[in-house]
């Protein structure tokens, strides 16, 4: 229900943005979507991975080649560009899933590095380091106004089906799996399965993300794929706290708005958000969700499922 | 092609290693011991290319001394690192504290950037190393006979701290159980500073004497810290030996696969790093995780 109020509060707010906030709201929801679908694997099913560029990167350039080189219409690369990623995510998955902890999240990074190399040296096929420009979608979606709603409901979707997963059985398994592997698997739990497809599920909205993200800027480059890409995701979901479902989703829009005000006084961003990441991990490790909600004692949203729960 | 030209390329590629061992032994030993992963790594790497610079004042004089400064601020920076920032987040998880070092290496890399400039900053040649050596007939660049002479020397160094003095037993002893190590009496809060320390001199070292044959950028870091990973994760993450071991590889496969295919010379490291990890998770010399219940 709150959900849903959000969303419409979203939406209705659409006209009565300006051009550049219509573009910002269209990229802290396509991040937040971007770090809903890592923390899908993070918190649901307590796997780190550090190679979700990968998928994002999958998703864009499916977009970027196929209305380019094959001239398919915008709107018919989306289902492509989803499914692109998520068999590639079943790929590296069914690669990464058999690894733990450390050895997941390196597994993880090697492949998206891999494809990143791919991109980054491919010319004739993916444009190099020269990228994929000029990608404009036809029609009203070319309009940053009706863009931003297709971004929205893009999100809107996927949240909805993000929550509709966290309750299912389904949900309750990669907790499960989460909290004692042992246990699960004696009870009947395939990990394997279970995780794989929670990866390859992470990995399609992820590919949706850099679907959006491509048309949004109109270009794609192998930076999409680059590892810090994959830092930005995890950074966003601890910014906003990945105890929370919405979490990562705030900490993205709070990503955004702080790099817009910061760097319109100062070339040093960088060294400020890690100043902030610094502070937040060391002094509030809970989250700006965490903390928010920590000073003003919303009781009805304690965190459900508290780590061991 | 005759094998004076292999030969040459072997050396290049044990060169290139030789910095890459430096860049990722001290990441090998912090992971081992402390179970933290630093992505900072790369970043103090770079650091010590920009402290050189700054020491000689990128004049060739002070090359020698340049070295030792790198080495002794590395070990201070690095401790001071570890006691104020590490030290707090030893008991988090995993995320934290890779959260924590990224803020590190985005903190280092905009301060590099204010106080050198975003331009390349390059040393001369020492004089000593001006001319080429030559081998079988063929010339070749005698910094790189320097550089494995190096990386040779600290790997000695390091062999003889770790199995030779007790703090050296310690540590090693930190990388296997730290709880009993604790309940012995061992300070092993003292003991982390002194690793993080030595991990972090080692990467700057490894950087400072880069810094004759290549530029250094702020963006240097995140390349840097990427390779060390490979290196460690291929050798055993842990694992001296291991370092070692990935370097070499690492170095011989970009040495001979950039004559196979010079345009996917890029892609190889991380081809490896995945075929290790699919058929070995825990490196080639690294040791299996213990099951825990």
């Amino acid at each position: 229900m709150r959900l849903a109020l959000l969303l419409a509060a979203l939406a209705l707010l659409g006209p009565f943005m300006s051009e550049y906030g219509l573009k910002l709201a269209s990229e802290a929801l396509i991040l937040g979507l971007y770090a809903m679908a890592f923390n899908l694997l993070f918190r649901q099913a307590g796997l780190l991975s550090f190679g979700q560029a990968a998928f994002f990167g999958l998703g864009a350039y499916a977009m970027a080649l196929l209305t380019q080189k094959a001239e398919w219409p915008f709107l018919a690369t989306l289902p492509a560009s989803l499914l692109v990623s998520a068999l590639g995510a079943l790929i590296i998955g069914f690669f990464s899933i058999r690894l733990t902890r450390i050895y997941f999240t390196m597994l993880t990074l090697a492949f998206a590095q891999l494809l990143y190399a791919i991109a980054h040296k491919w010319y004739a096929f993916t444009g190099g380091d020269n990228g994929i420009t000029d990608l404009r979608p036809p029609g009203l979606l070319g309009e940053s106004l009706p863009f931003y709603y297709l971004v929205l409901l893009a999100f809107a979707l996927a949240v909805i089906f993000l929550a509709a997963l966290e309750g299912s059985p389904f949900g309750y398994a990669l907790r499960a799996l989460r909290d004692n592997r042992a246990r699960a698997e004696a009870v009947g739990i395939d990990s394997f399965r279970h995780l794989l497809l929670a990866f390859v599920i992470s990995g399609g909205l992820s590919g949706l993300a850099g679907f959006l993200q491509g048309a949004l800027q109109r270009s794609v480059f192998p930076d999409y794929l680059f590892w810090t890409r994959s830092a930005e995701a995890i950074l966003s979901t601890i910014l906003g706290g990945s105890g929370f479902f919405l979490g990562p989703a705030v900490g993205a829009s709070a990503f955004l708005l702080l790099r817009v005000v910061v760097q319109a006084k100062t070339e040093y961003w960088p060294f400020f958000l890690g100043v902030l990441l610094l502070l937040m991990v060391l002094f509030f490790p809970r989250g700006l969700t965490g903390l928010a909600l920590g000073l003003i004692k919303w009781p009805t949203e304690v965190r459900r499922d508290a780590s061991g729960g | 092609m005759d094998i004076g030209f292999y030969l040459l390329q072997l050396l290049t590629g044990l060169a290139y290693a030789s910095t890459l061992f430096l860049l990722s032994v001290g990441l090998s030993l912090i992971f081992g011991a402390m179970g933290i992963v630093n992505f900072a790594h790369g970043s103090f790497y770079m650091l010590g290319a920009y402290l050189f610079y700054a020491f000689t004042r990128g004049q060739v004089e002070g090359f020698w001394g340049g070295l030792l400064s790198v080495l002794a601020s590395g070990l201070v920076i690095g401790a001071l690192v570890e006691r104020l920032l590490i030290r707090p987040i030893y008991a988090r998880p995993e995320e934290h504290q890779i959260l924590l070092t990224y803020a590190l290496l985005l903190i280092l890399e905009d301060a590099v950037r204010f106080f050198f400039g975003a331009a390349y900053r390059s040393f001369p040649m020492p004089e000593a190393f001006s001319s080429p050596l030559f081998i079988l007939g063929s010339p070749f660049p005698s910094y790189y006979l320097f550089l494995i002479g190096l990386a040779a020397l600290f790997a000695l160094l390091l062999w003889g701290f770790l199995y030779r003095t007790r703090l050296g037993v310690w540590i090693r002893a930190a990388t296997q159980d730290r709880e009993m190590l604790e309940a012995l009496g061992v300070n092993v809060p003292l003991l982390y500073t002194a690793v993080f320390g030595l991990g972090i001199a080692l990467a700057a070292l490894g950087g400072a004497a880069l810094l004759p044959l290549q530029a250094a950028t702020p963006g240097m870091a995140v390349d840097a810290v990427i390779s060390a990973f490979i290196v460690v994760v291929i050798g055993g993450l842990g694992s001296v030996w291991g370092a070692l071991l990935g370097a070499v590889l690492i170095g011989l496969l970009q040495a001979f696969g950039i004559l196979l295919l010079p345009e996917w010379a890029m892609v190889f490291p991380f081809g490896l790093m995945a075929l290790v990890l699919l058929l070995r998770p825990w490196g080639l010399l690294g040791r299996p995780p213990a099951v825990r219940t």
